[in-house]
């Protein structure tokens, strides 16, 4: 009855640019926003497992995924969020800092 | 994202695509927030003083600053992060749609009109020719684009984007992506306030999420939402349907449409303009003249992309890295002289700033944000 789904192309069609003059280098960053990413995921999850570990004794994939932050939890996630994107950020903050910021180092 | 209401025709989501979603969403927050900004710091700082030793002046234009900024390793950190995070945003939204992809088929189909529910309709066009400028690259870099059908009846596109945009937004959108239609609308009321429309044209509505503010704010009025993608126009019949508000949605081309001259008091559209091309533009300007009533008014809200070069250059990242190849001419074109070229009476069109009380937070690649409004009224002055 129904019609074959086609899953969406990975990549969208059109232009794309390439940052740095070598390519590796958009690619390596591509590689580490996406572990960036997966390691957010991950760190849910686990917190997710302790508080249901903590709450009872018996755990069920299905309770894993039905399971509703508070606002409370999303609270302290969203200050996890944001310390890991500090963290992934930290060459940048250097780079910042020491030579447009403070104007130091030549490169 | 916290906030954004979920509706039957939005994938439900699993713990960990709700997780992935958050992430992008606090990702984008901080490039947007605290990385991109040291772009302005970095032309202050570096980049304008070697110029300016090396031409004893000033960079003059965007392009002198774009030359020089795009060899600079913290604008490509930036820019980097920033495209890899914007397809990473789609990824997080379609994994939820294609798990759930039959379901919501199947919610669409059911979300006919019935006795109880208020009448809207959709009428696609299967022979209607996707104009280039939307098929040659996939608009912001959503795979498939807004027009792609990747099964019969289908409607992934419409859920991926009205999750998608709003992550995109970082939630600034609000709770039904309707922002730009509470903006417009609250243009009209401000600057307009006689104005009350009896038939209501939006066009490029793709899912309808203006064009049902619209349809909110005057009740009584028939309300017309058109677009090039028949996946999004299913979408936006059914989440209309859904949300009891009736539009009547068909898949046109806005150069070309085939409602009779003169038949809407109020054309609008939603930042589409800079999405067409130099010459589509200006017959969607003729056609909208002329499917106004005499009196009637046509309004176009747009992203001025910024003031000084700089601020232009920053803008066009949006240009040159996420499929919004025409936004780059746009900031160079004269608004009111393509309205004239299109048939309007010099007295008839005004572009006009406009900057509601909203919260318009990380949408923006500059301080101060604000709308650009095109502004036509047929056969009288403005």
């Amino acid at each position: 009855m129904s019609d074959p789904i086609h899953p969406p192309p990975e990549f969208p069609k059109g232009y794309r640019p390439q940052v740095f003059s070598d390519p590796a280098i958009d690619q390596l960053y591509d590689g580490y926003l996406t572990l960036g990413t997966e390691l957010a995921v991950a760190f849910d999850r686990i917190d997710t497992l302790e508080r249901l570990l903590q709450e009872r004794l018996g755990m069920t994939r299905a309770e894993i995924d039905g399971y509703q932050p508070s606002e409370a939890v999303d609270a302290e996630r969203q200050a996890r969020r944001a310390e890991l994107a500090q963290r992934l950020l930290r060459p940048f903050r250097e780079f910042r800092d020491e030579r447009i910021t403070r104007g130091g180092r030549k490169g | 994202m916290k906030g954004f209401k979920q509706h039957a025709l939005l994938p439900t989501l699993q713990h960990d695509e709700q997780a992935r979603q958050d992430f992008v969403g606090a990702f984008r927050g901080h490039l947007s927030g605290r990385v991109m900004p040291g772009n302005y710091q970095l032309l202050e700082r570096r980049v304008a003083p070697r110029f300016a030793a090396e031409h004893g002046r000033p960079p003059a234009d965007e392009q002198e600053i774009r030359e020089w900024m795009t060899r600079e390793p913290y604008y490509q950190f930036w820019s980097a992060l920033q495209r890899r995070s914007q397809e990473l945003l789609w990824e997080s939204v379609i994994d939820p749609t294609e798990r759930e992809w039959s379901t919501l088929i199947t919610r669409a189909r059911a979300a006919k009109p019935t006795k109880t529910r208020k009448r809207g309709s959709l009428r696609l066009d299967p022979a209607l020719a996707v104009p280039r400028y939307h098929a040659a690259a996939d608009i912001h870099l959503q795979p498939g684009g807004y027009h792609t059908d990747f099964t019969g009846d289908d409607v992934a596109a419409g859920a991926i984007y009205d999750k998608g945009i709003n992550l995109y937004m970082g939630g600034a959108l609000g709770a039904e992506n309707d922002l730009m239609g509470n903006t417009l609308l609250a243009y009209l009321r401000e600057r307009h306030p006689a104005h009350r429309p009896k038939r209501i044209l939006d066009v490029g509505c793709a899912i309808g999420n203006s064009t049902v503010v619209w349809a909110r704010a005057f009740p009584k009025a028939e309300v017309h939402g058109i677009d090039v993608g028949a996946p999004v126009l299913r979408y936006a019949h059914a989440r209309a349907q859904a949300l009891g508000v009736a539009v009547h949605f068909s898949q046109q081309n806005a150069e070309h449409t085939d409602f009779a001259d003169e038949s809407f008091d109020l054309v609008i559209s939603h930042i589409v303009l800079h999405e067409t091309s130099k010459t589509a533009l200006v017959r969607i300007l003729a056609e909208c003249r002329r499917l106004l009533k005499p009196g009637g008014l046509m309004l176009h809200l747009e992203i001025p992309r910024g003031r000084t070069p700089i601020e232009k250059f920053m803008h066009n990242w949006e240009s040159y890295n996420n499929n919004e190849t025409f936004s780059r001419y746009m900031t160079r074109i004269d608004l009111p002289a393509q309205a004239r070229k299109a048939g309007f009476a010099a007295d008839e069109v005004s572009l006009e700033e406009f900057v509601p009380k909203m919260d318009v937070a990380q949408m923006n690649y500059t301080e101060h944000f604000f709308w650009k409004i095109l502004v036509g009224r047929k056969n009288g002055a403005l």
